[in-house]
């Protein structure tokens, strides 16, 4: 009751929207993501009373299991989370139900909305559906048709697909996905996933520049000298070689991810929190957004990949000696870039942005630093002038924000030295946040899409990398893949890309 | 946002008349084929507005009576807390300014639009029929039913085709009581039915007692009339499984989360195993909001209650024992203002002395915006850690607070509010 580990008062405070009666169904039910990611969030929301008592789950896969199999695999990949609440799950499992469905197959449609029927009447669900596609990215345009065929998908108020990244693999082909997409639905109906926008930390990056006078006004390129933004990995390419080998750094993270961050890092003012204007908002940034350097797309990006590393008690695999991958494979685990974005805010701005695998730490954050004062009254006490104040987005871990800035040193002189004023979510609010699955899902299942990526958006941000996406499909020796050693901040060439602006990357 | 008007001017029917009328309005004949009746919710409203209804008649405030909480009648109200004699401290909303008004003489007429009138607030949430019952002033007035389509104007698209209906029951109290028969055949069966109570429990029992029941949901304002009578609606409601909804409980949240705030801090957790005095200053002689947030808190604190009382200066004392056998002692006192909230029996402040082991003792201060806690942050704090809050009041108008909790949908009663109002009921002495 009165343990110190929580905060008795701050239980049940929250009292969130409660999600319309309605059946979630996921495609790619017997995947890692439903038992990882998907039924843990979903567990979560029903503890958190934010799920109706007319809910349901239901399963589809190609495997023929039952109803009860898939309730047990469930059981058994949330062991830990269920042993803390049995009841709940007892309760919230009894809502979960199972259907063999192979989505290219018109009798297996046909027999899934005849499921979906019934439990519309064993359950209440009152024919309000999303669904989830959780399949192979191959199958997301087929899926959607295949849905919309069978008049899954007609009812626009009642019906919505969440579709998981990645959205495309170039512009092209994320251009031909919306069109099928949008010949199935409305835009409305469709919320495609990126799990980093239902981070705390992402979408603080909204709440700190727009509710805090103090940020705005110096928030552009009269103040800020460079952006860096970073998403490192400590792991390495784990089970996902098959995938990975496919898509490559700048395909898993930047695309996605980092440029979600670089959007509500350098997007306008939306005129109210409202779904269409932030999504108006980022779209308009990413349009303006460009490689630094399109013409000759080499002299402003760097990739890497990580060789062996480690230490001899502690040895790390290089890339190319993970199981699945291709021995002489030129997939690169490591990116670096400059992009620039050309309008009023930002013109001149340099924003660099990284990401690799095997990194020294797991981090992801975003770093303003602020022009140098225009004269030097003082000397830094470690000597010449004082440095830049930054302004630290951290992501994650130890999510928070620091801002750095100069003060007098104590002594007889006048020499000035960098302090950090920290704030940390850990230390301010004491619990652990949600996962990023538990407040998108709710939000798909309410229909909120401020968090999904619309079309023009997922398009936009496949326009700014295309230069090097084509570049690295036809002429991959312009844009060689540089070894780094694993556990290592990436390749020296990394580094010479802010060295040639007189920067270095920031070290976390 | 300015309130929305139905599109179409009421077509008055007789009572009997009604339902059929609905029926035909949403199965062909009188609207577009493309339009569908919303799949939402009904919400069934009692609106007296006593206060407006006299202020109106009095000349106080012009008409028409809308049944809103408009600035307007804010203002009217308020200067006519001195007029009627009462305290400054009197909240414009306290029904005891309503029954000092219903004593002045005046007949000023006015068209009564109640139930017409549509705030965004509830028209956002798309109700699929909206029944307002609207009682006169005049006991003896016949029963006028009122029906209207309705399809809310988004500001910033086109008009939804998800359309809804109105119905007005207006009329003396006892040609409302005659009418309630046909209330329950206009709630479609299918969809949640949420009773909005926006006056005093201590009205129209009968009336209360025949449209509140489960599985309705109900919202109810335990600021408002007698405390004993208020708490023992909720209690009894809450523990009956019906979903009962407070926006007195609601208007506590952001004390709630500023004290929970305080301690999510790691470190100062500990001190929670050992608190030793509350106090609670209220707005005026309305002790429910600080009965709720003392038996909130003791509640997740694990405190038993112990004893009860009236003390010096109209307040409640009250000893809890903690876990560890400890005793504290809650004292909450009525205290005036200048400037009273709407809402009466508004916490002004409220103060939480720890004492734990091995540490300074620790003394948290949460002030609200408007009132002054002198109080509380008097003598005796010397040599304890101090931290002191200011609780930021965000006055919204009951349309907007019953918005919110229509939009969270829940269908049972707040878990914390279940546990909380048994205790809040027996802390007020009877």
């Amino acid at each position: 009751m009165t343990a110190t580990l929580t905060n008795p008062l701050r239980v049940g405070l929250r009292q969130e929207r409660v999600i319309s009666p309605q059946c979630l169904v996921i495609f790619g039910a017997s995947g890692d993501l439903t038992h990882r990611k998907l039924i843990p969030a979903l567990f979560d929301l029903f503890r958190q009373r934010r799920l109706p008592s007319e809910f349901a789950v239901l399963g589809c896969a190609r495997r023929p299991w039952s109803d009860d199999e898939f309730r047990q695999k469930m059981e058994a990949a949330l062991a830990s989370k269920i042993a803390d609440d049995p009841e709940s799950w007892k309760t919230f499992s009894a809502g979960l139900f199972y259907e063999p469905v192979d989505l290219q197959k018109s009798d297996d449609l046909v027999r899934l909305g005849k499921r979906l029927e019934q439990i519309d009447r064993q359950r209440a669900t009152r024919s309000n559906r999303t669904f989830y596609l959780s399949v192979s990215p191959a199958f997301y345009g087929s899926g959607c048709r295949a849905l919309a065929a069978a008049g899954l998908l007609a009812d626009p108020k009642r019906s919505r697909v969440v579709i998981e990244k990645p959205f495309g693999r170039d512009y092209a082909s994320a251009q031909e996905l919306n069109r099928v997409v949008k010949s199935c639905g409305q835009e409305n109906q469709i919320f495609r996933i990126d799990h980093y926008l239902g981070k705390e930390t992402v979408q603080n990056i909204l709440v700190m520049r727009f509710a805090n006078t103090i940020f705005e006004p110096i928030w552009n390129r009269n103040y800020i000298d460079n952006v860096q933004i970073t998403a490192a990995e400590t792991v390495g390419v784990e089970e996902r070689a098959g995938y990975y080998e496919t898509s490559g750094a700048l395909r898993d993270m930047v695309q996605n991810h980092l440029t979600q961050m670089l959007a509500l890092t350098a997007m306008e003012t939306p005129g109210r929190y409202d779904p269409e204007a932030i999504r108006n908002e980022k779209a308009k940034v990413l349009q303006a957004a460009r490689l630094a350097d399109e013409a000759e797309p080499w002299n402003c990006c760097v990739r890497g990949q990580y060789g062996p590393g480690g230490t001899s008690s502690d040895p790390l695999a290089g890339y190319r000696q993970e199981p699945n991958v291709d021995p002489n494979s030129t997939t690169e685990t490591y990116v670096a870039m400059k992009l620039f974005i050309d309008n009023w805010r930002w013109q001149g701005v340099p924003f660099y942005v990284r990401t690799g695998k095997r990194m020294p730490k797991r981090m992801s954050e975003v770093v303003l630093t602020f022009k140098e004062a225009p004269v030097h009254l003082f000397d830094s006490s470690g000597g010449g002038a004082p440095g830049a104040n930054q302004l630290i987005l951290r992501i994650q871990p130890n999510e928070g924000a620091d801002f750095r800035f100069e003060v007098k040193a104590p002594g007889s002189g006048m020499r000035s030295r960098p302090v950090d004023m920290d704030f940390s979510y850990d230390e301010s609010f004491g619990e652990p946040s949600d996962e990023g699955y538990v407040r998108l899902l709710a939000d798909a299942m309410l229909g909120d899409p401020t968090l999904f990526t619309r079309s023009d958006e997922v398009e936009a941000a496949w326009r700014l990398y295309t230069p090097l996406v084509e570049l690295i499909e036809q002429q991959p020796w312009q844009l060689p893949v540089y070894p780094y050693e694993a556990s290592t901040w990436g390749p020296a060439a990394s580094d010479s890309l802010l060295a040639r602006d007189g920067l270095l990357w920031r070290r976390p | 946002m300015a309130p929305q008007l139905t599109l179409q001017a009421p077509l008055e029917l007789p009572p009997q008349d009604v339902s059929d009328y609905l029926g035909r309005l949403w199965n062909g004949g009188e609207q577009d084929a493309t339009s569908s009746g919303a799949a939402t919710f009904s919400l069934l409203v009692w609106q007296p507005s006593w206060i407006e209804q006299h202020l109106v008649r009095l000349g106080r405030l012009d008409g028409p009576i809308t049944g809103l909480e408009r600035e307007e009648l804010l203002q009217a109200a308020r200067q006519a807390v001195p007029a009627c004699g009462l305290p400054l401290s009197t909240s414009p909303l306290a029904p005891e300014l309503a029954w000092q008004l219903g004593q002045l003489p005046g007949d000023q007429a006015s068209e009564d639009l109640r139930g017409q009138y549509v705030d965004p607030a509830i028209s956002l949430h798309q109700p699929r029929r909206l029944i307002t019952l609207a009682p006169s002033l005049d006991h003896h007035q016949h029963l006028e039913t009122l029906v209207a389509a309705y399809c809310p104007l988004p500001e910033d698209g086109p008009a939804s085709s998800v359309c809804g209906d109105v119905v007005v029951m207006r009329g003396g109290m006892e040609a409302l009581q005659r009418g309630l028969g046909m209330v329950n055949p206009l709630i479609p069966a299918e969809l949640p039915c949420w009773v909005w109570w926006n006056g005093t429990l201590d009205e129209a029992p009968d009336v209360f007692e025949g449209i509140s029941q489960a599985p309705r949901r109900l919202i109810i304002d335990t600021a408002i009339g007698t405390p004993a009578r208020a708490l023992d609606v909720l209690s009894q409601r809450a523990a009956a499984g019906q979903a009962i909804s407070d926006l007195n409980w609601y208007r506590l949240s952001s004390w709630r989360e500023n004290l929970a705030m305080v301690f999510d801090h790691p470190g100062r957790r500990d001190a929670l195993a050992h608190v030793v005095q509350l106090d609670i200053d209220v707005q005026g002689h309305q002790p429910v909001q600080g009965l709720l947030m003392a038996a909130w808190i003791a509640n997740r604190l694990g405190w038993s209650l112990e004893s009860s009382n009236h003390c010096e200066g109209d307040g409640i004392s009250a000893s809890f024992r903690r876990p560890d056998g400890v005793a504290v002692q809650l004292r909450q006192m009525p205290v005036p203002v200048g400037d009273p909230s709407t809402h009466p029996g508004s916490i002004v402040g409220l103060r939480l002395v720890c004492r734990p082991e091995h540490r300074a003792p620790l003394c948290v201060i949460l002030c609200g915006e408007t009132g002054g806690c002198m109080r509380l942050e008097a003598g005796g704090m010397a040599r304890m850690e101090l931290v002191e809050q200011v609780v930021t009041s965000t006055i919204e108008s009951a349309q907007r607070e019953v918005s919110r909790t229509l939009r969270g949908g829940h269908d049972s009663t707040n878990p914390l509010l279940a546990a909380c109002v048994p205790l809040a009921s027996r802390l007020l002495p009877r």
